[in-house]
């Protein structure tokens, strides 16, 4: 240990005067930082070693590393019936008043434009007067947009919201502390804090049943089919092979979230 | 040694440092946490597992209901999963035994969320103005109280 590195400052005149057999101030500190560094290394290397050992799936029966999901939308198929989110209340126990899946419906004008959603769309939607005449008129299915580059997971002060390697953004209730970051993050309107334990919670893709094969439950219920699930890594797959040859838009791309929702037939009009 | 004493106390405390700080990481820091990025791992099966899926598709209700199953599947509903109108399966029936009676609401509001003219349906998608439907059949009163069920079969509907 050489005591006089040349970058550093000349010792004290203490240290410097320090008999042999004894550290000197500069030979303490650098045996202390050898000594907290080499600790962080044995501790964080343990943690890596535990990383490395991990087990490839998540549950059994099931790897995560095997499939990449996909939501697409096609808003020309809407009828705007409801049943997805009647499905997604049923499925999920959403609390009455929540919505994890909503439909808006859109009365558009080149001057103007009016968004309902009574119920989220839950009971169907009643005929609308508005004070313009409509040039055109759609319904929008509107889910958690499971986006790649999430701000809510990024605004999570404790690990609560993650992302799965499979593509789900989820919530783990057990650590949200319910400070709603993530709902005022979300650009989508996606998350909410349930009344009951105060955490928040928002679409899961119902992992529930997307990891045993199934669908989500407002894709099984869509009628016309303008709700479609699919896997990005299973060839053939008609939600990959659209979004891989069509023209698909996204919600808020500007923002750069890199949603994994997709929309066919969307309208300049809807955010 | 005399004079180094200060030197071993510090030493001490920081071993006594490092020693508190990973032992109280080992409580505090949830058992999965961290394995796979900065979230509990542990969570992704709990909610694998947060609950048994509660619609079981058409299949799961042709099991039993084969003869609606196969009028369904050759209508115009044919599309129409059986659990839009019933209902979840798990409301109904558990281990392929019935539970409870399947909920289905008879009013005109079943047929009325997806059949009634509203602003943004698409146009070629079949929907009726219930208030001049109810008069061209000749009955009076309201739509309120009508029952659509009983003229069309809601299995295999025909216009």
């Amino acid at each position: 240990m050489d005591p006089k590195t040349p970058t550093c400052p000349p010792p004290s005149a203490a240290s410097e005067g320090a008999p042999d057999g004894q550290a000197s101030r500069r030979d303490f500190l650098q045996g202390a930082l050898r000594l907290a560094s080499g600790a962080f290394v044995l501790f964080s290397g343990g943690a890596l070693a535990a990383g490395l050992h991990k087990p490839g799936a998540p549950g059994e029966g099931y790897d995560w590393s095997e499939h990449r999901y996909a939501y697409l939308i096609d808003t020309q198929k809407c009828i705007g019936c409801g049943s997805c989110a009647r499905a997604c209340t049923a499925e999920n126990d959403v609390p009455e008043g929540f919505f994890r899946t909503w439909i808006e419906r859109y009365a558009v004008s080149t001057e103007d434009s009016h968004v309902d959603s009574p119920n989220g769309g839950k009971d169907g939607f009643p005929p609308l007067q508005v004070g313009f005449e409509v040039t055109k008129s759609f319904f929008v299915p509107k889910i958690c947009n499971h986006c790649k580059e999430t701000p809510c997971i990024q605004v999570c002060p404790v690990g609560a919201s993650y992302r799965t390697k499979d593509g789900a953004v989820l919530v783990d209730g057990e650590r949200c502390i319910g400070c709603g970051y993530c709902v005022q993050a979300c650009p989508y309107g996606s998350r909410f804090i349930l009344p009951e334990t105060h955490t928040a919670s928002k679409c899961t893709w119902c992992y529930h049943r997307i990891t045993k094969g199934l669908k989500p439950g407002c894709v099984e219920a869509c009628p016309t089919g303008a709700r479609m699930f699919g896997d990005m890594k299973r060839d053939g797959d008609p939600v990959r092979h659209a979004i891989e040859h069509d023209r698909v838009a996204i919600l808020q791309g500007h923002l750069l979230t890199e949603p994994q929702c997709f929309y066919l037939h969307l309208d300049k009009e809807v955010r | 040694m005399e004079h180094a004493r200060h030197v071993f106390r510090a030493i001490i405390l920081l071993v006594v440092v490092v020693a508190v700080v990973s032992i109280g990481r080992g409580f505090l820091v949830p058992k999965s946490y961290g394995l796979h990025g900065a979230y509990r791992h542990d969570n992704v099966k709990e909610q694998m597992e947060v609950r048994a899926p509660r619609h079981g598709g058409v299949a799961a209700c042709g099991a039993c209901h084969a003869a609606e199953a196969e009028r369904r599947a050759a209508g115009a509903h044919k599309t129409v999963n059986c659990e839009v109108c019933h209902g979840p399966v798990s409301r109904h029936a558990a281990d392929g035994k019935r539970i409870a009676a399947a909920d289905v609401d008879r009013s005109y509001l079943l047929c009325a969320r997806c059949h009634r003219k509203v602003l943004a349906r698409p146009e070629k998608f079949p929907q009726v103005v219930l208030e001049q439907h109810v008069k061209d059949m000749g009955a009076d009163g309201p739509v309120e109280g009508k029952i659509c069920l009983d003229c069309h079969h809601p299995h295999s509907p025909t216009p």
